[in-house]
């Protein structure tokens, strides 16, 4: 217990009202390394990025192997899935060109849903993309597709009529150019991988701060009698939490591929 | 001013900036969604491409909330 919750060692449960870990930032580092390959450290957060890869490669290898005519009820599960990627986000939002992207929104979408139920998961407890790594990839990877595919489907026409739109006025050109240029190409990244982060980030400390207090006031009984009543709404609060972070790690996976295919579409259609 | 008293005051601030920051999106979040709903509302045969709109403009929205959630964590 006492690895577990590291706010446990610093609670005085006769004295506060709810346990806080000294330093928060302690929630999201797992500083002993469980081994080492010459100088990359594998740590627990590690493994659990490796564990989601491997979630989502199963998921999709198990519900989508072979040829069937009747699907299984799990592959007819994962073929939705697979389907509400491609038709309402890839096709419905880019484009019917927009099919060539599924494969990078299906990956997206699939290793942040399964990063994001690590939260809720018992023994894991732990969002992977509550640290910076993983939705930063994420961001700089779209950034770099849109970035791209601006350039080869419209030339150097795509940073031109950025920075000096046609459709303004010739005043206030070079300050919505201006304002244009450092939305599209400094804040969506920025804005992207800090939402998923910060919602998650968000969800964990909530989950683990109310749970926490609550377990630890509770199991405390013994040496503060009626005081361990304290306990008990923390617990019964942090439940009703946990069911509303499931909701919102999916409606983040959501979000963040509904973003993607957003970006990238401003880039083939740059007009509208 | 001792050194304690201007942690405690800075993580005070802090707290009160994110408060601040969070007062606008979430005026602009009950806009977006009302508005949502609405059209949901006259239009129940769109609906679906309301709530596409919607969750965009969610995002959008919330944005200056999760900097200033961030910025609380930093100062």
């Amino acid at each position: 217990m006492e690895d577990l919750i590291l706010a446990s060692s610093s609670c005085d449960t006769s004295e506060e009202i709810i346990c806080a870990p000294e330093n928060v930032l302690e929630l999201f580092k797992f500083k002993d390394a469980l081994f080492s390959i010459g100088p990359f450290d594998f740590t627990r957060l590690v493994f659990l990025m490796f564990l989601a890869t491997a979630v989502v490669i199963a998921i999709l290898y198990f519900g989508l192997r072979g040829n069937r005519i009747i699907p299984t009820k799990f592959g007819a599960a994962v073929e939705s899935l697979v389907s509400f990627v491609k038709d309402d986000i890839a096709i419905g939002i880019i484009g019917p060109e927009g099919a060539r992207y599924t494969p990078y929104l299906l990956s997206v979408f699939m290793l942040v849903l399964v990063g994001n139920l690590f939260e809720v998961t018992p023994l894991i407890n732990f969002p992977i993309t509550a640290s910076m790594a993983l939705p930063l990839i994420i961001a700089v990877m779209t950034w770099v597709i849109f970035v791209f595919v601006g350039f080869s489907k419209n030339g150097v026409s795509y940073l031109i009529d950025t920075v000096w739109p046609k459709s303004v006025p010739i005043g206030l050109r070079w300050l919505v150019g201006l304002i244009e240029l450092v939305s599209i190409f400094l804040l969506r990244p920025l804005t992207l991988a800090v939402r998923l982060f910060a919602n998650m980030v968000a969800g964990h400390l909530m989950l683990t701060l109310l749970l926490a207090s609550g377990v630890i006031f509770i199991g405390d009984v013994g040496d503060i009698g009626a005081r361990a009543i304290l306990g008990v709404p923390w617990f019964v609060f942090g439940l009703g939490i946990f069911v509303f972070e499931i909701v919102v790690a999916v409606l983040q996976a959501y979000i963040v591929t509904l973003l993607s295919a957003v970006y990238v579409q401003s880039s083939v259609h740059p007009e509208h | 001013m001792t050194l304690e008293a201007a942690e405690a005051l800075k993580s005070a601030l802090a707290l009160v900036g994110y408060g601040l920051a969070a007062i606008g999106p979430g005026i602009g979040i009950g806009i977006v969604v009302g508005n949502a709903i609405q059209a949901m509302a006259r239009q129940p045969e769109a609906a679906g491409m309301a709530r596409t709109t919607m969750f965009l403009g969610i995002a959008f929205t919330e944005a200056l909330a999760l900097l200033g959630f961030v910025l609380f964590f930093i100062a």
